[in-house]
């Protein structure tokens, strides 16, 4: 485990000799990417409330629709 | 192998995510019955609609209880029927076909919307359940009339709604003395019996009958008139059964063989 951005930082302040030492060491569970996880659970929300307006809204909205068996459409009528 | 817990929370997200996709779409199919356009229908040649019984006039048939069949023909630029009239609280199966290009069969601003292809019969069912009324538009460019190529579709309340058909064959001149006969025919398209009257109007007098038309049945009847009551002239009558009505003109003549000169009397 170890951040691209650390060891950038860790070169410049060492003056660039040392290449392969982290600066801070962390557990897996250590490892908070908060910022990630917040930007994925505003995606999931978008994705949900898009995906529910367009099929209740947007879809089942514009009545009529056109209703049938759906075996029909795979050849079962 | 260990998973970071943030990790297993969205891989979680994202399993719910897909479920609950498929089952909006479960739900859409199985529980409101929403169907995709299909092409199970045999085909047919487009040159030949006029020998099909079913697009040869074209028309909204009734085949069971708020079950009503309409068949549509599109062609260069126009729909028939036009309008096509169907009650509320109806399941109606359109199938329409072409006479010559691609056209399409669009209710705008609904799911209503199937390609129709020369040759193809497209199927489709909708449930009507309030009166309004849609545009019926091709978005197929067919040709340079395409921008013009519309149709209506009403849905009428019920109690307004009918497939009757009112035809009367009347003579157009009698001789004074004689009878004039009205031969109404009253054909009924619902299933239902039809309870009506049939009321003719000539001159000053009013005939009537009272009729029950069975279902998908029609009723003929003659009114007879004496041409003496009605004397010599012009008579404009009117047949009205329901809101049909069928209008026309009966000369009475002194004598038959003075057949120009009678048109022209007066009253």
């Amino acid at each position: 485990m170890s951040s691209a951005t650390d060891q950038s930082q860790a070169d410049h302040g060492a003056g660039g000799s040392q290449v392969d030492q982290p600066v801070r060491e962390i557990g897996h569970d250590e490892y908070d990417p908060i910022g990630t996880l917040t930007l994925i659970l505003i995606y999931f929300v978008l994705l949900a409330f898009l995906w529910v307006f367009m099929y209740f809204v947007e879809f089942l909205g514009n009545d009529p629709t056109v209703i049938g068996w759906i075996g029909a459409g795979v050849g079962l009528a | 192998m260990k998973i970071h817990t943030y990790e297993k929370l969205w891989l979680v997200a994202a399993m719910v995510l897909i479920v609950g996709i498929i089952a909006t779409i479960t739900y859409g199919t199985v529980g409101l019955g929403i169907a995709m356009v299909d092409d199970q229908e045999d085909t047919i040649s487009p040159g030949e609609l006029n020998d099909d019984e079913r697009f040869a006039d074209p028309r909204v048939e009734q085949v069971g209880e708020n079950e009503y069949e309409a068949y549509v023909v599109a062609q260069t630029f126009l729909y028939q029927p036009d309008p096509i009239e169907v009650p509320e609280n109806s399941e109606v199966t359109f199938y329409v076909t072409s006479r010559d290009v691609i056209h399409s069969f669009s209710l705008v601003g609904t799911n209503v919307n199937t390609m129709v292809v020369p040759g193809e019969i497209s199927v489709i069912t909708a449930e009507f359940d309030e009166p309004a009324e849609y545009g019926v538009v091709c978005n197929e460019y067919c040709g340079s009339g395409h921008h013009d190529m519309e149709g209506m579709l009403y849905v009428v309340p019920e109690d307004e709604f009918d497939l009757t058909e009112l035809s009367v064959t009347a003579d157009e001149e009698v001789e004074l003395g004689d009878d004039a006969t009205f031969e109404v025919t009253v054909d009924n398209g619902q299933l239902d019996d039809l309870e009506t009257t049939v009321a003719l109007e000539i001159g000053d007098e009013t005939v009537e009958e009272d009729v029950t038309v069975s279902g998908d049945d029609s009723y003929e009847t003659t009114f007879t008139v004496d041409s003496t009551d009605l004397g010599e002239g012009d008579h404009d009558w009117t047949v009205t059964v329901d809101d049909h009505t069928e209008q026309g003109t009966l000369s009475v003549v002194e004598d038959l063989e003075d057949d120009e000169d009678g048109g022209d009397d007066n009253e």
